[in-house]
């Protein structure tokens, strides 16, 4: 980490010369270079085939270093869709027990409600199994060292969270450029997701409801802190590099009184050690602005979700006495173009007829070049990223994208932040290790 | 989700309205600039013994409009399976793009000149019906035309004329027999470089599909699901009703009803001159590319195929406008469950021939209607 110090021009552009003669850091050639014949491909079994289980069935389908075995989920309907999403003839389970003794299974993804993640983390670990498991990484604060000593006790076994955002090219690139001082020193991040919609999946029987709807039910879910924030908190303790140390939080009930039990309505105020500032908030009754974390630093800003990233350059009205050399930076069309319309990370491929486009084009790829990278398109879905990612840690040793320590953190900030929104306390993350102190705001 | 970039140039939006005058039965106009009617909901109360609800939502996928109409007992139930409906068009979407470097086709696209490249089961499927679409109508249905929408500047929405040597080279990169399928393997391969797959003349077809069962798999079975103004599927009928009323435009004039088309468990797609053009020294280019001249098709003002699947009747009223009536009555006389309609442009200015194929041996399955009005 950087630290907190004030990036000049002058230390932007040494770092950036530097920089420049490497390649970018945290962001690797595809993991998939050579396609493994079948008997080199690992072989995973997949616990929990909704929606978001066969979400990365179907991403699976296409990355040649797994081989699906076997599949699990206590719901009918959802076991039948997996294995036709895989299309591999997978054998299935209701049992997850059952498919963790499989002893020719190597690896298994979890991706159950979120109250059933750390048991069957802990037993795929025990098992011998790989694991991915989806965010947010566990229910219970006392969880996470559970989870953590099982996987000390299985310390060759791949342990990744589903925080896919890790694996995306451009959130790379733009923490990359955060680490190069494109935003100077950051300040606040405000992340929004916002729906309109009930949040609720059609339920063709009654007696379903809870097995199907159980985001809406404190006794299995985290609600929208867990399944939405827990991706944008990971991403601000990315960008700021540090874990909050306190939350405030409000919520309710608002709109959707349909009987549920978690909030659709949730804004929380984080904080870290250097002061900096989280908002998130998320409800369910207006759409407009989406989903996007707005990173913003005194010298510029990056808006980014998955698909767009871009960034503001801030008014450069700080006055320079460098040299000549240093003041392409405030002088450049690109810093114009940054203050004014921003620039797309990733820009538009231009047609090579000149033109708007075309100049964009070629000023963007000057500036992230003169940061020292050279990556200007996504390649992939970075749901694909994330599991191709998983099997070349399997495969090839390769680090893992969003390991354990990232998960606890994010797992804790959700559980602290629904902590806060129920007490309507601030919340005050452990000095060391142990549980959180939950203390009145103001008290010493 | 905001709908970022596209499989085309973006339709205009689409709204909802009741036309009186037909207030007995469910209409949908289909054509561009005109607002999709559907008007079952208007002025007569529903009997008593019918599901009670309507509800319509409507989403931006694939770089037009998507929308369902449906039938039920409870609006919340269908808000929820009509939203996981759009949920899958949205993945689609990801998918199949020609408009996003991360989507699955984009990395075909970039890949399969060099090596073979595993691709995603029902896309593969996908893949392989496109061919056979291509064998089927020698050549006039080719998702290999990417490169001469470009060259005739519909990629970005604006028209050009290529030079003739520059149609010569373009041409080069364009045939479906450019493309690959290994089944076994579950892989494509390009056999030279700059070949790309644009699936703009299918996909939003197969998307209503699959939207459709969806729909179906969550027990809604009265409902009215098309994509933008092209391609639509009409599940079941509106209440009381023997079908969905299909209005389709006049060829020339956006606001006259060209024909109507009653159905039920049967789906219908239109390919117009008028979706989306160029004029240039008086002379209208089209975006309907023949892909074997590698010229926007003339002397075709629209076609409206039937067909049991939304993905066929997207194909093929493409590969019809390109084929002509003579070209069409072929492989419609060895489809049973095919009919057409083409409106050509007569000699006279405003004045346009209609020509109705529909194969001797014509036969529907059971529960299912497709018929024009007379």
């Amino acid at each position: 980490m950087e630290g907190e110090h004030d990036v000049t021009r002058r230390d932007f552009l040494k770092t950036a010369a530097v920089a420049a003669a490497s390649a970018l850091p945290g962001v690797s050639p595809p993991a998939i270079l050579a396609d493994p014949g079948p008997s080199d491909a690992v072989p995973y079994g997949m616990i929990g085939t909704g929606t978001e289980g066969c979400t990365l069935l179907k991403f699976l389908t296409t990355i040649p270093a797994g081989r699906c075995l076997a599949t699990c989920d206590i719901y009918p309907p959802n076991l039948k869709k997996g294995v036709e999403t895989i299309g591999t003839n997978p054998q299935t389970y209701v049992d997850y027990r059952q498919l963790l003794d499989r002893q020719d299974i190597d690896a298994v993804l979890i991706c159950t409600p979120l109250n059933l993640h750390a048991q069957m983390t802990i037993d795929a670990l025990n098992a011998g199994k790989h694991v991915f498991v989806e965010k947010s990484m566990f229910f219970k604060e006392e969880e996470g060292e559970q989870i953590r000593q099982a996987a000390a006790a299985h310390p060759k076994q791949v342990l990744q969270v589903g925080l896919q955002r890790r694996s995306s090219i451009l959130y790379n690139v733009a923490v990359e450029m955060i680490r190069k001082g494109a935003l100077g020193k950051i300040t606040f991040v405000c992340a929004h997701w916002h729906r309109n919609s009930d949040w609720r999946r059609p339920v063709p029987d009654p007696k379903y409801e809870r097995l199907i709807n159980w985001r809406m039910y404190r006794e299995y879910s985290g609600g929208l802190m867990a399944e939405l924030a827990s991706h944008q908190i990971d991403v601000a303790n990315w960008a700021i590099g540090a874990e909050p140390i306190s939350v405030v939080g409000t919520g309710g009930i608002d709109y959707w009184k349909d009987g549920r039990e978690t909030c659709d309505n949730v804004q929380a105020i984080f904080e870290y050690p250097g002061g900096q500032k989280l908002v998130f908030t998320s409800i369910l009754s207006n759409g407009h602005y989406g989903f996007q974390e707005q990173i913003m630093g005194d010298q510029g800003t990056l808006e980014i979700t998955i698909g767009k990233g871009m960034y503001y350059r801030e008014n450069a009205s700080k006055a320079s006495t460098g040299t000549a050399e240093e003041e392409w930076w405030a002088g450049a069309t690109v810093s114009e173009q940054a203050a004014q319309k921003g620039i797309p990370i990733f820009p538009e491929k231009p047609n090579g007829q000149g033109g708007f486009l075309d100049r964009e084009w070629r000023y963007a790829k000057r500036w992230l070049a003169s940061m020292g990278i050279y990556e200007y398109e996504e390649p992939h879905d970075p749901w694909w990223s994330e599991m191709a990612d998983f099997l070349a840690s399997i495969r090839e040793g390769k680090p893992v994208v969003a390991p354990l320590e990232l998960g606890v953190a994010d797992a804790l900030a959700v559980i602290y932040a629904n902590r806060a929104v129920d007490t309507g306390q601030k919340v005050f993350w452990p000095k060391k290790t142990g549980l959180a102190r939950t203390r009145a705001a103001g008290i010493p | 989700m905001p709908s970022g970039q596209h499989l085309s140039i973006p339709a205009p939006k689409m709204t909802f309205c009741a036309i009186n005058q037909r207030s007995l039965r469910s209409v949908a106009w289909l054509g561009l600039w005109l607002p999709l009617l559907i008007s079952a909901f208007a002025a007569t109360p529903l009997r008593a013994e019918q599901p009670s609800v309507r509800y319509e939502a409507s989403h931006d996928a694939m770089g037009t409009v998507f929308t369902v109409a449906a039938y039920g007992r409870d609006e919340r139930y269908l808000a929820q399976v009509v939203n996981e409906a759009f949920e899958e068009v949205d993945r689609l979407d990801a998918q199949m793009s020609n408009y996003r470097p991360e989507s699955e086709l984009w990395g075909i696209n970039r890949n399969a000149a060099r090596r073979p490249v595993l691709v995603e089961p029902r896309l593969f499927q996908l893949l392989q019906d496109s061919l056979r679409y291509s064998e089927e109508t020698a050549g006039a249905f080719d998702i290999t035309v990417g490169p001469l929408m470009k060259a005739w500047g519909f990629f970005r929405g604006q028209g050009r004329l290529p030079s003739r040597t520059e149609l010569v080279g373009v041409l080069k990169r364009v045939g479906y027999r450019h493309l690959k399928l290994d089944g076994a393997q579950r892989q494509i391969q390009f056999d030279a470089e700059g070949i790309g797959l644009d699936l703009g003349a299918i996909a939003k077809g197969y998307a209503v599909d699959q939207a459709v069962e969806i729909l179906r798999a969550n027990g809604v079975s009265s409902a009215l699901v098309s994509s933008g103004t092209s391609s639509l599927y009409a599940l079941g009928a509106p209440p009381g009703e023997r079908g969905w009323e299909i209005t389709v435009r006049h060829p020339y004039e956006a606001e006259k009803v060209g024909d109507v088309v009653y159905l039920k468990n049967y789906s219908l797609s239109v390919s117009g001159n008028y979706e989306k053009f160029f004029k240039l020294s008086g002379k209208t280019y089209c975006h309907i590319m023949d892909p074997r001249t590698g010229r926007p098709v003339e002397n075709m003002l629209s076609t409206v195929v039937l067909a049991p699947r939304t993905t066929e009747s997207d194909a093929l009223s493409t590969a019809f406008f390109v084929l002509g009536v003579e070209g069409s009555r072929k492989y419609l006389a060895a489809h049973s469950n095919l009919a057409a309609l083409f409106y050509q442009p007569a000699a006279s200015k405003g004045r346009f021939k209609r020509v109705f194929l529909q194969p001797a041996s014509f036969s529907l399955p059971p529960e299912a209607l497709a018929e024009f009005a007379p």
